[in-house]
C-alpha cells in the first residue's frame, strides 16, 4: 500500500501516514465544516492498514489544535478504531500532543485516554 | 441612515462588543475571523486557553448558522448563510453572541434541548456528552450534534438564548454564552 500524505488547509490538519515508519501523524486545525467528507480516506486508508501490519510496532501522533464538535467525535472514533486493533494484539502508541497553555487540549486528551484500555495513550506537553 | 449606523455602533460599544459581524458567513471567513481575534485579544494580553475558546466558539456558533439558517445560499460546494456574531467583553469576562433566522417548525425542539443543556451541571454535560459522542449521527446531517452540549461545557456561565418569533413562517434565534 501507499503512504498517505493530505496537505493541510487553513481549517483542516496535514495527515502524514507513513506504512514502511509506521507513524502516523495528524497535525494542525481541524474545523472543516463537512467533517466525514475530509477524514473519509483517513479511515479507509487506516483500516487497510491494520489488517496489515501484523505484529510491527505503530507510532500514532495526534497534534492537533482548534478541533471542532464534528472533528472531536471523529477523532474519538479513530481512537476507537486504533483501540480495538490493540485489544486483539496490534501493538500500537497513541501520544496526544497538546500546546503548554491549552487547558481544553488537555482536558480532550485525559477524556479520550479514560475511555482506551488497550492502546498505549500518551499525553505529550509541548512548549511553542 | 447613517445616524442609524452610528446608533448601531454605539449600542454595540455600550454591550463591551469589539467584533462584529453581520451578513452572510462562508466556511472561509472563519480562519479571518480567528486572525483578527486571536491579535485583539493577544494585544489585551488574554490567555491562550481563551484564545483558542472563544475561536472555538465562534467556529462551533458560525457552522451552526452555515447549517440552520432560514436564511441560506447554496452554491456547489459553498454555503452561504445569513447570521451574526460578536464577540466581547463584560465584567472581565469574554462572551459570544450569535443569532440567525430559524423555520418556527424547528423552534420547540431547539428550545427544549437548550433548556435542559441549561438546566445541566457540568457533570451531567460531561455524560451526555460522553453518550453523545459515541452516537452514530443522524444520515445526511454534517454536524454531530455534541455542538452545543460542548459549548455549555467551555462556557463560564450558563447559556443564554431566545426566540422572537416575527411571522408565521419564521424567528429569530440568538444565543450567547459567557466564557
Amino acid at each position: 500500500m501507499n503512504n498517505l500524505i493530505i496537505e493541510s488547509t487553513k481549517y483542516t490538519p496535514e495527515i502524514n501516514f507513513d506504512c514502511e515508519k509506521d507513524i502516523l501523524e495528524i497535525k494542525g486545525k481541524s474545523y472543516p465544516e463537512n467533517t466525514s467528507l475530509f477524514y473519509e480516506p483517513v479511515f479507509s486508508w487506516l483500516n487497510e492498514y491494520l489488517e496489515e501490519i501484523g505484529d510491527r510496532h505503530v507510532e500514532v501522533n495526534l497534534n492537533l489544535i482548534l478541533i471542532n464538535s464534528s472533528s472531536a467525535k471523529v477523532l474519538m472514533d479513530f481512537c476507537d478504531l486504533l483501540n480495538e486493533a490493540a485489544g486483539s494484539g496490534k501493538d500500537i502508541t497513541l501520544n496526544w500532543f497538546y500546546e503548554k497553555d491549552d487547558e481544553d487540549g488537555l482536558e480532550m486528551g485525559e477524556e479520550f485516554m479514560e475511555d482506551v484500555e488497550s492502546l498505549k495513550f500518551n499525553l505529550v506537553e509541548q512548549v511553542i | 441612515m447613517l445616524k442609524d449606523v452610528y446608533d448601531y455602533l454605539k449600542g454595540l460599544g455600550g454591550h463591551g462588543i469589539f467584533f462584529c459581524f453581520t451578513g452572510y458567513i462562508s466556511q472561509s471567513l472563519l480562519t479571518d475571523f480567528g486572525d483578527i481575534l486571536e491579535k485583539k485579544m493577544a494585544k489585551d494580553n488574554a490567555r491562550k486557553t481563551m484564545v483558542l475558546r472563544v475561536f472555538y466558539m465562534v467556529v462551533e456558533k458560525a457552522q451552526n448558522i452555515l447549517r440552520y439558517s432560514a436564511e441560506k445560499i447554496e452554491m456547489g460546494d459553498e454555503t452561504l448563510s445569513f447570521g451574526l456574531i460578536a464577540v466581547g467583553k463584560e465584567d472581565n469576562s469574554y462572551f459570544v453572541l450569535s443569532g440567525n433566522l430559524i423555520h418556527n417548525d424547528k423552534v420547540e425542539k431547539l428550545r427544549k434541548k437548550l433548556t435542559k443543556i441549561q438546566e445541566m451541571s457540568k457533570e451531567e454535560l460531561k455524560k451526555i456528552y460522553k453518550k453523545q459522542i459515541r452516537a452514530v449521527p443522524v444520515e445526511g446531517s454534517q454536524g454531530s450534534g455534541i455542538g452545543l452540549i460542548d459549548i455549555a461545557r467551555k462556557a463560564g456561565r450558563p447559556i443564554e438564548f431566545d426566540f422572537e418569533k416575527i411571522n408565521d413562517e419564521i424567528s429569530y434565534f440568538s444565543i450567547k454564552t459567557i466564557l
